[in-house]
């Protein structure tokens, strides 16, 4: 135990002090300021542009219209477009048509019918959901209309059109609208973490192997004591980085964007601390899982190069199973009996178990039990990667068949029974 | 204290890489351990350390099984290899650690080995700024940094300038005055001539001849006679005139003042004595010539492999 203590302090301190590891920490810290603070700052140049505008006159919308009223169009059109001068004009097509293209008018609307208007423009944007707003205006101005022949009049309209409906929404689930996104990033934050780390213990192994101190070591330590303290080194470290950039992301959003992030979609961003902690739980034990396999199958790789040939098949399986699990979510499948499956198979369960844990309703014991489960595999595949780590510790040159490291493995298990 | 190895035998897939191997080492002393390229020595050291298993056989520590936690083993592999882009200091600390030293320890022994080995000003510096024969010797002070009660050295001396032969030698010798035993493998005859007292020379897999040094030098007929004296010129014609019968040649050594002279009997030998200086020859030395290890090993490993 305090072998692996000792390495996993090494692995730890080699990690932290790598200065890829610092510039990459460093750059995604950069990253995350940056997309805290441009929203505020595009505000803020935008709210510039406004106080400038304060000394302009403001736009002028003509609105030319022998079937409403004038008072009614004036009063509609002011409410919708507010930031505008309403012009009530009576000008031809043609006339508007020049006004708008000399810029006079920012655009104009002729009101052909009670039911019918032109809407004349310079530049007709994408974005513009100007046609919509009149079609509103003009159906509210039809309305108010029609009503007033019976007797209602404008303000009563009004009144009984801009009548809001308030309402509460009880879950006794879990509530998937408010999980979705935040699981959904953090699932993203799993994967990506679980792939990067578990390289980083592959790398580190490689790297022994290719200086030759790997030798050194195994007559100094135990191999399991060398994979697992590689392991858990790596994995801290990993976490480091990520509480460092969470810790970035916490303050930074905190003190940028505070208050600008729209009601409507903030309810959307709620983060339960239990919902953090699942995520580092099963965080932690699929970078176990991964780690281990990656650190086994890196010892048999005699240089870096080969490392890509040796991993690829897990990197393979680990994005197939993210794939899966982003269908599950946008396919609405997460109560679905593949996805139980999916949250106990060893391989699958680390990110499965997460999302049925924060999106669905279940028992505590079936996180307990999956986790379990992950726990024997994760001991089990420790052993099996000391083991297969000791035996390709010497090995260089071509990485060997699958069936002669099954060889192997079976020579050494008799020679340790002796 | 005394490791013994005892009947090792090692296949790999089909070849049997080693055959009965056994000799022992013992504390104060030092094993030389000789052979050919793929004689089989570095297979013997690394089963020693436990990174090979062995097909057959044991290692013993003092009559039981050896026990690698029980017993600081200073191991120097012939693959060297230490973390490059590490700090000197750093990771001569690391492995005085995991040898079971306390921080404390482990600091003290790396600043007195890089002392010993004349590199205290590289201890900031990464291992790979450093020459070849310079990380050999931060090797060095890692596999001796614990402290070693045994010592296994593979080819130790490869890549060492005199110089720092000289060092290395000076440094082995003071561990074995220590009473560290020390195992290790040299094609550098000399070096092992030096401190072995007893060696193991290995040809394919199997020990060609084993023992102590001495032991095997006198187990050679020793009928062979040097004659050092400024006369040569004269002894040589002398010795064939006077004593033809009892020799079987007499030569001199090119331009040299050495006299070889083959006797049919060795017990011959204090007749020729006294009958040279009866004849009132100014001799220098008068001695019976030893084959040297090297003769040895290359008649025992010629052919072999």
């Amino acid at each position: 135990m305090k072998n692996i203590i000792k390495i996993l302090k090494f692995e730890y301190l080699s990690c932290v002090k790598n200065k890829a590891f610092i510039i990459v920490t460093f750059f995604l810290m950069g990253v995350m300021l940056l997309s805290a603070f441009l929203p505020a700052l595009v505000m803020g140049l935008l709210s510039e542009d406004e106080e400038d505008g304060e000394n302009k006159e403001k736009p002028v919308i003509a609105i030319s219209s022998e079937v409403y009223d004038q008072a009614l169009i004036k009063s509609e059109f002011e409410s919708s477009f507010s930031e505008s001068d309403i012009k009530i004009s009576k000008e031809s097509t043609d006339d508007l048509t020049k006004k708008v293209d000399s810029g006079d008018y920012e655009f104009a609307v002729k009101i052909n019918d009670e039911l019918k208007f032109t809407y004349i423009t310079a530049n007709n944007s994408l974005f513009s959901e100007n046609y919509e707003t009149i079609s509103d205006v003009v159906k509210s101005m039809y309305t108010v209309k029609a009503l007033d022949k019976y007797g209602i009049s404008q303000a009563e309209t009004d009144k009984i059109m801009n009548t809001k409906v308030t309402f509460e929404t009880v879950t006794t689930g879990t509530d998937q609208s408010k999980n979705y996104l935040p699981v959904y990033i953090l699932m993203c934050v799993l994967f990506m973490a679980t792939m990067t780390y578990g390289q980083l213990v592959a790398q580190s192994v490689v790297s022994e192997k290719n200086s030759r101190a790997m030798e050194l070591l195994i007559t100094c330590a135990k191999p399991t004591h060398l994979m697992f303290g590689k392991v858990i080194g790596s994995g801290l470290a990993g976490l480091t980085q990520l509480a460092v950039l969470l810790l970035t992301a916490l303050v930074s959003f905190g003190t940028f964007s505070s208050g600008m992030i729209p009601d409507e979609i903030s309810k959307y961003i709620q983060l339960p601390a239990s919902t953090v902690l699942l995520a580092l739980l099963f965080f932690l034990l699929g970078y176990f899982m991964f780690s281990f396999i990656l650190g086994a199958l890196a010892s048999f790789a005699s240089k870096s190069e080969d490392l890509n040939t040796l991993t690829s098949p897990v990197m393979i399986v680990l994005s197939a199973v993210y794939m899966i699990m982003v269908f599950m979510c946008t396919g609405d499948m997460v109560d679905s009996t593949f996805m139980t499956v999916l949250s106990y198979f060893p391989i699958s369960a680390p990110m499965a178990m997460f999302v049925r844990a924060t999106m669905t309703d279940i028992a505590v014991w079936e996180i307990a039990l999956s986790a379990v489960v992950q726990i024997i595999t994760i001991y089990l595949l420790g052993m099996l990667a000391a083991a297969i780590y000791k035996i390709g510790v010497l090995m260089y040159g071509n990485p060997p068949k699958f069936g002669e490291i099954i060889k192997m493995l079976k020579m050494q298990r008799k020679a340790n029974q002796k | 204290m005394k490791i013994e190895v005892k009947n090792l035998t090692k296949r790999f897939g089909e070849k049997e890489v080693l055959r009965d191997i056994s000799f022992t080492a013992e504390s104060g002393k030092a094993l030389g351990l000789l052979g050919r390229n793929g004689a089989g020595k570095t297979t013997t050291i690394r089963i020693i350390m436990g990174v090979f298993y062995q097909d057959g056989g044991e290692v013993l520590l003092d009559g039981k099984q050896l026990n690698r936690e029980q017993i600081q083993i200073g191991y120097l592999p012939e693959e060297r290899g230490l973390y490059p882009k590490k700090q000197i200091t750093e990771q001569l600390i690391y492995f005085g650690l995991l040898k079971g030293l306390s921080k404390q320890q482990a600091k003290e022994s790396a600043k007195k080995w890089l002392e010993r080995m004349g590199m205290s000003e590289y201890k900031d510096k990464k291992l790979e700024t450093l020459s070849k024969g310079n990380q050999q010797k931060i090797q060095l002070a890692a596999t001796l940094l614990c402290d070693p009660k045994l010592i296994i050295l593979d080819e130790p001396f490869s890549g060492l300038d005199p110089v720092n032969a000289m060092l290395l030698k000076d440094v082995i010798k003071e561990m074995i005055d220590s009473g560290s035993a020390v195992i290790f493998s040299s094609h550098q005859m000399n070096y092992i001539e030096e401190f072995c007292e007893d060696i193991v020379i290995l040809n394919a897999g199997q020990i060609a001849v084993g023992g102590n040094i001495s032991e095997i030098k006198r187990s050679y007929p020793r009928n062979t006679i040097e004659i050092f004296s400024t006369q040569a010129d004269q002894i040589t014609p002398f010795i064939i005139r006077s004593v033809g019968s009892e020799i079987e040649s007499a030569e001199k050594d090119g331009k040299s003042d050495i006299v070889t002279v083959k006797l049919k009997n060795p017990e011959y030998k204090n007749n020729l004595m006294q009958s040279l200086l009866k004849e009132g020859f100014d001799i220098d030395c008068f001695k019976v010539k030893e084959p040297s290890l090297n003769d040895i090993f290359v008649q025992y490993t010629e052919g072999g492999i």
